[in-house]
């Protein structure tokens, strides 16, 4: 069920009339038989049902358990067996070609003649974001940090929670249990705002990310004919169809969730001003971020083997470039994770795993070295000028990262690399080429004009929430705005008759 | 209560704007645009059919001839079984002393209408639970997908494309229609053959056109309306041919009036000279057909004269404009072509 769909529209609003209809007591009941409809959409098989029995059971039952036997080492192993248990389900749907394309290379590189075919597995829709959404649970009830749900619907809502389960954001069962079994209100400035942030990320959606992806698909498709400024073009595009197909279906769940009257944590603040792509990533899917930096990033740093290695290392390497190496291999380990969460195929732990820890590994190590240069030659690092020029470079950096993120294939992520390279400016100038690959003149006008707007929005929430700054206008000024979102999403949206629903980009994750 | 107040401004002003882009992104020229912007109650015949009724019926010629006004419900290919659902429409705010029902498509099989543009019909008709009674009528013949009734209710699923062509036209109303009357060419382009025959041979029409045609007859019955069935001048195939004397008989068996203008030896309509293209007459033949047609309704019912009449001075207007985009278009006059 897309999320610019008239379906997903429909069963939004059914599931809030109902909720808001229904005594407070049981309003939780409603959530969780509208998650359990949104889970087993078009997907309810008993190998799916079973699928989630098995998350929702580990996480309920051990998590009692760590809860019960809390502080004695049992606990531990009762965490780590949940955990295990949920990673070996997740692994086994979603990570099985990845093991056998794996090995396929390895029996390949030593002259083995095995080769074993690809698998096709049914898993539900956002396994990956509940299966990690459970680990946490299983931690954070270890660590003391929440109390373990002893309803076991409740623990299923946690887990199966609608607006969430197509791309997230990440959240912690310690920021949720208030709001999300509370009975909440209707209140009119909730309404209101939340249904602007579904205005705004319908128009992401639909108006940007669409458009671009007509231009992407047409180039990508076609590198043979389409190549040189086509591709540098398309690199741009599909970063920012990315960013605004996510983005704008975070904006979507969050204004439904604002509706409810359920708080979720922000998962983009302005990525594209970032001036590194170690600040990129702090603004760039924020609660992934977050839950691997708490329960990867931090234990292994507080490792055993990490802690020795560091020692080593500084022994060996002097105590400023020693202690870098254990810190690089708990990043690097990280990032590889990311990589691997994003897809079982290597392209996603190239995109954005492994080139990821490559930028900021080298931001890391030539940071000095260029701040040094910068004062030498007298660049001015606080003008505008510079910082536009940071933009644009981890800009540039992450939409490189992404053509593998797009590739079918390492060797098709080459190919789009070497089709760059094709001498043809002309492209960008003869005021007709350009408008042959998917998109002509008038789309480019709608996506240029978007874009800015896109950005004009993401500068001005960097300084605060638009909307709180929307809604203090004048009424005439508001209601402005808010019909021209509604008619640009009417008029120029990719939606209707001759379109398919705006496929979710994240929603394979 | 403040905020409902509010609420409801805000909704209202959405519903206008959406109205009013609705109107100028609608890409579709049909009379049934035209026959809304007519005053209540000021009609005093209703023309509905598809291009039959508009392309041979000059509402503007029977008016500066007899007086009356008719306005016509009527668009390209426009299904038969939307016909009851456009009396419905017409009796919002007209009361016609006369419908006339054009019964050449009634003998289509329904469920291959093109359904592209019978859209004609629906996407021009006002938005509302009549509208989407025809919708859903129409469609019922067709294997579309209830799930997609939803592209046919809003206009806006289909015609938001049309931003990229918007222009001039697009914020008039039916330049090329004269109070739903469509000039057709004057030259003659048809590779029918002589002589145009009407067979007397009768075929049983197909369940579901019997269905529609004995339940429009119904309505007419039980609302107590005033029609005349036409059947148009014009060629059909064997098959058509036989099923509309079928459905003559029908309609004559309920007692009510039909004139197969195939049949009318007085009409001196031929192929040579009156049709553009075997189907539909041009301005010779709709000329001959409305001065003989006009004449007829002027002398069997009692239909008022306006020509007086200074709340009525837009269709004189209108037909001096039409008589300019005649002779812009053809290059003659219009008056030398009634004076032959």
């Amino acid at each position: 069920m897309s999320l610019t769909s008239l379906t997903f529209l429909e069963f939004c609003i059914l599931a809030l009339i109902i909720y808001f209809i229904v005594p407070k007591k049981i309003r939780w009941i409603v959530l969780l038989a509208s998650s359990v409809t949104f889970l087993f959409w078009n997907n309810l098989s008993v190998y799916t049902v079973i699928q989630a029995i098995i998350v929702l059971l580990s996480a309920y039952i051990f998590g009692i358990l760590i809860d019960k036997y809390h502080d004695t080492r049992k606990s531990k192993v009762f965490c780590v067996l949940g955990i295990l248990i949920i990673i070996a389900q997740l692994i086994y749907l979603k990570y099985t070609n990845l093991f056998l394309v794996t090995a396929n290379h390895i029996f390949n590189l030593f002259n083995i003649n095995i080769n074993f075919g690809m698998v096709t597995r049914n898993s539900l829709l956002g396994i990956s974001y509940y299966s990690l959404i459970m680990i946490s649970y299983l931690i954070d009830v270890y660590r003391g940090t929440c109390k373990p749900q002893k309803n076991i619907l409740k623990c299923a809502l946690f887990m199966s929670y609608f607006p969430i389960l197509t791309s997230g954001p990440f959240v912690r069962y310690e920021n949720m249990e208030k709001d999300l079994y509370e009975g909440h209100k209707l209140k009119y400035d909730s309404l209101c705002k939340g249904l602007v942030r579904i205005l705004w990320g319908v128009f992401k959606i639909l108006v940007i990310s669409q458009r671009c992806g007509y231009f992407v698909d047409t180039v990508y498709g076609d590198l043979g004919t389409y190549n040189g400024c086509f591709t540098i073009v398309a690199v741009i595009l599909y970063t920012i169809q990315l960013y605004t197909n996510f983005s704008g279906s975070i904006d979507i769940i969050m204004g439904i969730s604002e509706i409810i009257g359920i708080n979720l944590p922000e998962n983009f603040k302005a990525p594209f001003f970032s001036k590194t792509i170690t600040e990129f990533w702090r603004n760039w899917h924020i609660t992934l971020g977050s839950w691997l930096r708490d329960y990867i990033f931090y234990p292994l740093q507080k490792s055993n083997f990490i802690q020795k290695l560091n020692k080593k290392c500084k022994n060996i390497f002097g105590k400023k470039f020693g202690k870098k190496i254990p810190l690089y291999l708990s990043m690097f380990i990280m990032w590889t994770l990311i990589g691997i969460w994003h897809g079982g195929a290597y392209t996603f732990i190239i995109a954005s795993g492994i080139l990821q820890f490559i930028y900021i590994v080298l931001e890391d190590l030539l940071g000095p070295a260029s701040e040094k240069i910068n004062k030498k030659i007298g660049i001015n690092t606080e003008a505008f000028s510079y910082k536009l020029y940071q933009a644009l470079r981890t800009f540039l950096l992450f939409s490189f990262a992404m053509i593998f993120f797009r590739a079918t294939s390492i060797g098709n992520g080459i190919q789009i690399i070497k089709s760059i390279f094709v001498y043809n400016p002309w492209v960008l100038t003869d005021n007709t080429t350009l408008f042959t690959a998917g998109l002509d003149l008038y789309d480019f006008r709608v996506l240029i004009i978007s874009i800015i707007v896109l950005f004009i929005v993401d500068g001005l929430s960097r300084s605060g929430s638009v909307r709180e700054k929307l809604f203090k206008q004048n009424i005439v000024f508001r209601w402005t705005i808010i019909y021209m979102l509604i008619f640009a999403i009417l008029i120029f949206g990719c939606y209707g008759v001759g379109y398919d629903p705006a496929a979710f980009i994240y929603r394979q994750f | 209560m403040k905020r409902l107040i509010k609420v409801t401004i805000f909704f209202i002003i959405l519903i206008i704007l959406f109205h009013y882009t609705s109107q100028i992104l609608l890409g579709v020229n049909s009379s049934i645009v035209q026959f809304y912007d007519e005053s209540s109650n000021s009609l005093d015949i209703i023309y509905i059919g598809a291009s039959n009724a508009y392309k041979h019926f000059n509402t503007l010629l029977a008016y500066e001839k007899y007086g009356y006004t008719t306005g016509m419900l009527s668009s390209p290919t426009q299904p038969f079984p939307a016909t009851k659902y456009l009396i419905k429409e017409a009796e919002k705010n007209q009361k016609p002393k006369l419908y006339i029902i054009d019964i050449a498509r009634c003998v289509l099989d329904f469920h291959n209408t093109d359904l592209d543009l019978a859209r004609a019909t629906t996407d021009t008709m006002k938005f509302s639970k009549n509208r989407i009674d025809t919708i859903n009528k129409i469609l019922s013949y067709s294997d579309v997908n209830k799930r997609e009734y939803i592209n046919y209710y809003f206009n806006f699923f289909l015609y938001h494309n049309n931003w990229k062509n918007i222009s001039e036209d697009n914020y008039k109303k039916n330049i090329n229609l004269y109070k739903g009357y469509f000039i057709s060419e004057d030259t003659v382009k048809t590779e029918i053959q002589e002589p145009l025959e009407w067979k007397k041979e009768c075929t049983s029409l197909r369940k579901e056109n019997r269905e529609v045609l004995i339940d429009l007859i119904n309505y007419i019955k039980e609302k107590n309306i005033n029609v005349l069935f036409v059947v148009p001048r014009r060629f059909f195939i064997e098959t058509e041919n036989e099923m509309l004397n079928d459905a003559i008989s029908i309609i004559e068996e309920n007692q009510m009036k039909v004139i197969n203008f195939n049949e009318v030896e007085e009409l001196d309509i031929n192929l040579e000279n009156d049709f553009c293209d075997g189907y539909h007459l041009n301005t010779y033949g709709s000329t001959k057909y409305t001065l003989y047609f006009a004449k007829y309704l002027k002398e069997n019912y009692d239909l008022p004269d306006h020509s007086n009449d200074p709340s009525y001075s837009s269709w004189n207007d209108e037909y001096e404009r039409f008589k300019e985009y005649y002779k812009f278009l053809t290059g003659r006059d219009f008056n030398e072509l009634l004076e032959n």
